[in-house]
């Protein structure tokens, strides 16, 4: 503890030069942290509650095909399915382009209970999931959805589909509370709304969602039911549903390899920025090193305290860069979670901000050791004469 | 009678530079003993070896050859680590630049060496003022090296090679950056600490003057020790200017 006031004095001898050093580490870490938390919020995105034991059928070719609803009979005919629901993206937007979400057009019948993690069944009182399957214009939306729109149970919400170029209006049956922000983030109505509004959808969806009995059924399953639609006129692909997400993430671009680079490139930027900070202003006090050497400070005390200051330096610049990546993140999330579902559950994770100090100690050391090491051995004789 | 007391012992102290398979010898058989409470200057020409013999006493240098003892232990048998740790207990260093510390202030600078010991903070404390007393610089501990003037520097630089104690002062041309007036005044306190305080002190300078102020003038040329001259003219020794011990 006597020497921590000769390593601060030290580190903020140059206070401009230590200021910028530790603001560059600062935004690197900001970065680190908030690629590496947004990689891990889209890779979540990929496994949801049910998902396990979920697969998904859909055209061969696209998903954005749609496949014939009769081959739901097929599906029907399956021991090992437990349950399944038709599905179709519906794009549609409420009031303004801008007010854009996810929804989809679903059979109300089955909906529920394949995605019962993720709606958060139980909770719903029986009456709104009554109404809801009863309602030919019901709509199921999540709370963090609604709360954004201000809508109640029972109200009407007009939404227009570029995609279909239909506007339906739909009653509030349900608002549920999920497990997850992204959860909540969704509109679903039934699907017949859509086939009797547009003619080409009349006994089409865009995909059937499969609920397995046993996550170990499904390959065979799969197997199975794209073996049954080969050769038809419209064949299947039948993948499970977090393979199936991971696909829709992939059109992204490889996002984690993209991040990954990136983390790569600023990881080694900070370390050429912070060893050379840390080799000038270790170079520029090698007659003051050589005193306190001669003084009778022994090499390997030299060595810490120049470590110590080298630390100290990246900590400083890593706590900073948590905290900005912290306050981003919250604000991500709000901002970015109207817009995007799943960025509602974007937050630093506990592994992502230990990475962080990790990562920034590792820098510290790495960066400080070389010179620290030189400086520490350096003759005396030589550090004395060096003015 | 009993003989003196030996601080330093030379005997046929040798060292060498290497330039690729060249040897360049500086300093060849140099035999010498320093008296406890001894004051000598070393003196001689540019490139003759005296900053390399005061390095080699000081233990900041190792020979190339022959026995060199101070304060009681053979220095060539220390390893880096005990020899730093017998620096810090045995030898004050006075460089001509003042080498303090520029973060630190006047009384953390003096501070510095005692932090090698297992002193408390309140030893330290009472240590330093008494050091900064000495060379009457209490008013100014809290000023940084930067607030002082060259002399006042130098001053502190004395404070802080005497604040542990030690047996032994080496000195590199002290007054070599300080004007006559300054010069004098680190010249009259280095003879109070010999004299008053019983401080063996090995100075090397180019200055006749300064070198009038030890009580043995020892003359090296192309690295033999050439003579040693005893200095029978120094001047008195005044008041340390504005107080002191």
């Amino acid at each position: 503890m006597k020497f921590l006031s000769l390593v601060l004095r030290s580190l903020f001898r140059s206070k401009r030069r230590t200021v910028l050093t530790v603001l560059s580490l600062a935004v690197s870490v900001f970065l680190i942290a908030l690629l590496q938390s947004l990689l891990g919020t889209m890779d979540s995105l990929t496994v949801s509650g049910g998902s396990g034991t979920r697969l998904v059928v859909q055209d061969k070719a696209s998903f954005t095909n749609v496949i014939p609803q009769s081959y739901a009979n097929f599906l029907r005919s399956q021991p090992e399915i437990e349950n399944f629901t038709a599905f179709q993206w519906f794009g549609g937007e409420y009031q303004d382009p801008r007010n854009f979400f996810a929804n989809f057009a679903v059979e109300p019948e089955t909906y529920l209970d394949v995605y019962r993690e993720e709606c958060n069944l139980p909770s719903i009182p029986p009456g709104q999931v009554r109404d809801f399957k009863r309602d030919g214009n019901a709509c199921i939306v999540g709370q963090e959805l609604a709360d954004r729109f201000g809508w109640k149970l029972g109200d009407v919400v007009p939404l227009r589909s570029s995609i279909f170029n239909i506007t339906l209006r739909l009653n509030v049956r349900i608002i549920f509370k999920g497990k997850r922000k992204s959860d909540e983030m969704y509109l679903a109505f039934n699907i017949r709304q859509l086939q009797e509004a547009v003619p080409w959808m009349k006994g089409r969806v865009g995909a059937f969602t499969v609920r397995a009995r046993n996550a170990a059924d499904i390959p065979r399953l799969c197997d199975r039911i794209d073996r049954n639609f080969a050769n038809s006129a419209q064949e299947t692909l039948s993948i499970t549903e977090n393979a199936f997400n991971l696909n829709m993430m992939k059109m992204l671009g490889d996002y984690s390899t993209m991040v990954h680079s990136i983390t790569g490139a600023v990881l080694m930027a900070i370390l050429i920025v912070t060893a050379n900070t840390m080799a000038m202003a270790i170079r520029e006090r090698t007659t003051q090193i050589s005193t306190m050497r001669a003084l009778g400070f022994r090499s390997s005390q030299i060595l810490s305290l120049l470590m110590a200051e080298g630390l100290l330096l990246s900590l400083m610049g890593s706590g900073l860069g948590i905290v900005m990546a912290i306050l981003a993140a919250d604000v991500a999330a709000k901002v970015g979670g109207s817009i995007l579902p799943w960025m509602a559950d974007f937050i630093i994770t506990g592994e992502t901000l230990l990475l962080c100090v990790l990562i920034t100690l590792a820098l510290g050391l790495l960066s400080t050791f070389a010179p620290a090491y030189r400086a520490s051995r350096r003759p005396i004789t030589d550090g004395l004469r060096a003015l | 009678m009993a003989a003196p007391e030996v601080t330093v012992r030379l005997k046929g102290l040798a060292k060498s530079y290497w330039r690729g398979s060249l040897e360049i010898p500086v300093l060849t058989g140099i035999d010498l003993e320093i008296p406890k409470g001894g004051y000598y200057a070393l003196m001689g020409p540019s490139g003759s070896g005296k900053t390399t013999l005061l390095n080699l006493i000081a233990g900041i240098d190792r020979p190339t050859g022959g026995e060199l003892e101070v304060c009681g232990h053979a220095l060539n048998a220390l390893d880096d680590d005990e020899l730093a740790g017998w620096r810090s207990r045995n030898v004050g260093f006075i460089f001509q630049n003042y080498n303090l510390i520029p973060v630190l202030d006047a009384f953390e600078n003096v501070e510095l060496p005692l932090l090698l010991s297992d002193m408390s903070r309140g030893e330290r404390r009472d240590r330093v003022e008494r050091a900064l007393r000495l060379v009457n610089l209490t008013d100014r501990m809290r000023n940084y090296p930067r607030q002082l003037s060259g002399g006042q520097e130098q001053r502190v630089a004395i404070a802080r090679a005497i604040v542990h104690d030690p047996e032994l002062l080496v000195a590199d041309e002290p007054t070599g950056a300080l004007d006559a007036r300054n010069a004098e005044e680190a010249l009259v306190l280095l003879e109070h600490l010999n004299q008053e305080l019983g401080k063996t002190i090995v100075l090397v300078t180019h200055d006749p003057k300064a070198a009038q102020h030890a009580r043995f003038q020892i003359h090296l040329e192309k690295g033999v020790l050439d003579r040693t001259i005893e200095v029978h003219d120094r001047p008195g020794l005044p008041r340390i200017p504005g107080g002191g011990a």
